[in-house]
This record gives C-alpha cells, sequence and structure tokens, in this order.
C-alpha cells in the first residue's frame, strides 16, 4: 500500500494517515487481517514524530478498525467483507455525513453533482455489493 | 623520476576530479545540486547553465590538480601529495555551493513549489516484506579476515621481534598485525554496518512514480550493498598483501609494490560502475518501469533540513539516514542524537586506525 500525506497541508498529520488506511481498506488493498507498518517503522517512512503515527493508529482503533498488540503489531481488523457495522456506529456516521451534506449545500454545489461524486467513491471502493454484482 | 611515482601522484587526484565531475549525472533530476525542484523544471535553463558550468569547472579543477601534483612529486615533503586532495575536494565543493545558490535564486524568485500538491509517500510493503541484507556477500571479507589471521598465525612466532616496513621504518612485529586486524575488521564492520542500517531505513521514494522508483530502490540497494560488501573483502585484501611482505611471505620491487593497491582500485572502479549503472536511489535503473500507481503529488520541498545542501537535519525525522542529497550513497540525520553517536563512533575508530598506523609506520 502506498500512503501519502501532505505534512505541510491544513489536515492534520495523524488525521491524514487515518484517512489514507481507512482508503486502502475501503478499496480492499489492506483487507481484514493484513498488516501495517509498527509505529516506529512508519514514522521513519513519513519522516514524522511516533506520536503523530501512534495518534493516527489509536484513532483507527478506537473505530475498531485495528487491533494493535504487543507481538502481532498492527492488524487490519475489519473490511468490508466483514459484516455490517454497529448500529451506534452508522448512527454516528449518517450525523456525519449529514454535515458533509450540509457543507456542500451551503457551498452551493447542486444536488446532482454531488450525486455524482459520490457514485464516484462507490464505484472506487469495494463494497461487497458492488462486488456481486460485478 | 619513474613513470610509477608520477602515475601514483596523478591518479588519486584525477580519480578525485572524475568522481567531483561525475556526481550531478547520477544524481535524480529533481534534486539539482542540493536543491529539490519540481520534475518539469528538471531542465530549467538555470540548471542546465549552471551543470555545464560545474562539469567545465570541476574537470578543470581536476586536471590542474592533477597537474601540481605531478609537478611537486619528488620535490616537496612526502606528505605534500597525500593532502592535496584536500584543496581539491574544497574547490569542487565550492563549485557545488556556486551552482546551489544560482539554482536556489532562481526557484525562489520564480517561486516554483508554489501551488503544486507536495507529498511524502510511503510504501507499506517495504515493512511488509522488507529487502534482506545480503550476508552470503559478507563471506568474501570474512574469508580474507580468516586468511590474514591464519597466516599471521603462521608466520607471526618466526618472525624477529623488530622488522622492517616497506616504508623503511623498523616496528615492533605486533604493530602491523594489529594495523592489519584493526584495518579490517574496521572496514567489514562500517560497510556491513551501514547497509544495515540502510536496510532498515526509509526507502528514497518520489511521490511522481511512487510504486516504481520503489522497485527500483530495491534494486539499487541489493546492488549497492553486494558492491559495498564486495569493495570490503577488496580492501581487506590490499592490507593482507600489505602485510605479507612485512611478514616475509614475499618480496615485491619495482612495479610489483603496487600489487596491494590493486584490489583496492578493483573495489573503488566496481562501486563506480554499480553507481554510475544504477543513479541515486536506483533513479537511472530501467527507464520503462513507470506508472505503476499513479502519482502521488510531487515531492515535498525540503530544502530547509539540508544545511549547505548536503548536511541533513531533522528533528521531527526519526531516521537515522537518509538518501544523499548529491551523488549516490546516503547521510546521516544530525537532528538525531543517535546518528551524532554513528558519526563520532566511525570517525574515532578511523583516528585510531591512523594512529595504529603511524605506530606501524605507514
Amino acid at each position: 500500500m502506498l500512503l501519502s500525506i501532505e505534512p505541510d497541508g491544513p489536515v492534520p498529520i495523524y488525521q491524514q494517515i487515518r484517512d489514507r488506511i481507512v482508503e486502502a481498506i475501503a478499496r480492499g488493498r489492506q483487507p481484514a487481517g493484513s498488516a501495517l507498518p509498527p509505529i516506529r517503522q512508519l514514522a521513519v517512512d513519513l519522516g514524522v514524530n511516533f506520536h503523530t503515527v501512534n495518534k493516527g493508529y489509536d484513532l483507527l482503533r478506537q473505530e475498531g478498525l485495528l487491533r494493535l498488540g504487543r507481538k502481532s503489531g498492527a492488524v487490519v481488523r475489519r473490511d468490508a467483507g466483514s459484516g455490517p457495522p454497529d448500529p451506534g456506529w452508522t448512527q454516528d456516521w449518517t450525523g456525519r455525513l449529514r454535515t458533509l451534506l450540509a457543507e456542500a449545500a451551503a457551498q452551493g454545489m447542486s444536488a446532482t453533482d454531488i450525486v455524482a461524486e459520490c457514485e464516484a467513491a462507490i464505484a472506487d471502493f469495494a463494497f461487497p455489493a458492488v462486488a456481486a454484482e460485478a | 623520476m619513474s613513470t610509477g611515482a608520477l602515475l601514483a601522484a596523478a591518479l588519486p587526484v584525477l580519480a578525485v576530479g572524475a568522481l567531483m565531475c561525475s556526481l550531478p549525472a547520477v544524481t535524480r533530476p529533481i534534486l539539482q545540486f542540493g536543491v529539490r525542484v519540481p520534475p518539469e523544471r528538471a531542465e530549467a535553463p538555470v540548471i542546465r547553465r549552471e551543470r555545464r558550468a560545474y562539469y567545465w569547472r570541476t574537470a578543470a579543477i581536476g586536471a590542474g590538480f592533477a597537474l601540481v601534483a605531478v609537478t611537486v612529486q619528488g620535490h616537496c615533503p612526502s606528505w605534500v601529495p597525500r593532502v592535496i586532495l584536500v584543496p581539491e575536494l574544497a574547490a569542487g565543493l565550492g563549485c557545488f555551493w556556486v551552482a546551489r545558490r544560482k539554482i536556489a535564486a532562481v526557484k525562489n524568485a520564480d517561486s516554483w513549489f508554489a501551488g503544486l500538491r507536495q507529498t511524502v509517500v510511503a510504501d507499506t510493503t517495504w515493512r511488509t516484506d522488507p529487502p534482506r541484507f545480503p550476508v552470503r556477500w559478507l563471506m568474501p571479507a570474512l574469508a580474507v579476515m580468516a586468511a590474514t589471521a591464519a597466516v599471521g598465525a603462521l608466520r607471526y612466532p618466526g618472525l624477529p621481534a623488530h622488522i622492517v616496513t616497506g616504508s623503511g621504518h623498523r616496528v615492533p612485529k605486533s604493530a602491523v598485525l594489529a594495523l592489519v586486524v584493526a584495518g579490517q575488521l574496521y572496514f567489514t564492520a562500517v560497510y556491513s554496518g551501514l547497509m544495515l542500517i540502510v536496510h532498515h531505513s526509509r526507502p528514497d521514494i518520489e511521490a511522481a512514480d511512487p510504486a516504481a522508483s520503489t522497485l527500483r530502490y530495491r534494486r539499487f540497494l541489493a546492488a549497492f550493498s553486494r558492491a559495498l560488501l564486495t569493495m570490503a573483502a577488496l580492501i581487506d585484501a590490499s592490507l593482507l598483501l600489505i602485510a605479507l611482505p612485512d611478514w616475509q611471505v614475499y618480496r615485491l620491487s619495482g612495479i610489483g609494490r603496487a600489487l596491494p593497491v590493486l584490489p583496492f582500485a578493483a573495489g573503488v572502479l566496481l562501486l563506480g560502475a554499480v553507481a554510475a549503472r544504477t543513479g541515486q536511489g536506483g533513479s537511472r535503473l530501467n527507464g520503462n518501469v513507470h506508472g505503476l500507481a499513479p502519482p502521488a503529488g510531487i515531492d515535498r520541498d525540503d530544502d530547509r533540513f539540508w544545511k549547505a545542501g548536503l548536511l541533513y537535519v531533522n528533528r521531527d525525522d526519526p531516521a537515522l539516514v537518509v538518501g544523499a542529497r548529491f551523488g549516490v550513497g546516503w547521510a546521516p540525520n544530525f537532528g538525531n542524537r543517535a546518528a551524532w553517536l554513528l558519526v563520532a563512533g566511525t570517525v574515532a575508530a578511523w583516528a585510531g586506525l591512523a594512529l595504529l598506523g603511524a605506530a606501524a609506520g605507514m
């Protein structure tokens, strides 16, 4: 998996690390059970502080996407084929999605453009339903 | 004045001149004289002009210093030809800084990186499927060390307490043995230690072509590790050949006295050939392997972390060593305390070796 970040960008680096790993899981490039580099090694590879990577990994652990063990290291816990998410998580995600859509609407984006963007993103990710149809 | 002596004086100076002159050719196009530039600016007029000027300047410096070395040979104290490489290197460094200053001035004035998406890319397969250190290629160096120990053990008891070295100095026999063993240990440990560290460091990945550049770096690392470990074996062989006449195994005269230099020279040529073939971080390898993954932006403008264009100082970067900015190789991260310890240890060991060499009359 290629993980790219913008160190001088407006998004915090730990958030970028978290986002790129979520995208890799969604695309099927990091399936459940696959290993991620240890925190120290990823920090060396990205040229950032250990704590920054640790923070990104910890976010993923809290979201249930990553398992962090002393011996096993960082392992992906869930992917598109792991079954439906917890109802609580879905409720939280729906709230965040509404905020994102509200931002687009507030900025003057048309509903057609929003749907087109969503469809493009969906086509990019390895949803179980999309895979079955293909 | 013999032809051999003149060659001995001129060749090292010419070799250093050729090395300085060739460095821009093996460096990545996006790193021009220590200045990071966007890929589309790699052939900017200022860069082409400064590259051309650098080639001419360093070629003239190499030729000029070679002429001086040949002229002073036999007319000056013996240490003069040895130190002539220092001002030559300093002059080459001056040429580098002139080119760097001019390119950086245009880059900053025209804001080459303004509005570009600057990224850093990591390839997680580098850690989940890491490159392996070529242990087998360490065997020749260990074999030469074992051969040295065997010959030394056989010859040492029969030698007189003091021996006359090839340079005419009368030294204790233990001094020669200590120098050869310590020298072989030093070079083998430094080269294999460096490659071990590099195998655990980050690869040089180009954001504009991340997957292919990782692949090229893997091939570069494999080739360069083997070449460097072979170089260690050849240096060990040179040290053994230096010791053999002192241990009265054989005697050499005339041009034959240059025999110990041959393995070392072969190692330098091998390393130079590998560096010329692979380029910096494998940038000259397999030109047709491109576009394995979409570009992830362009490499981040990191000039501020490179002091004088050559020394990497970044306290936020936990890396011990990073890819060299100019030429082929690696540079320590002076923002990391462990790198200071590493450099200090290497220099201290080298100083110890030099003292031992002085004690052994070499």
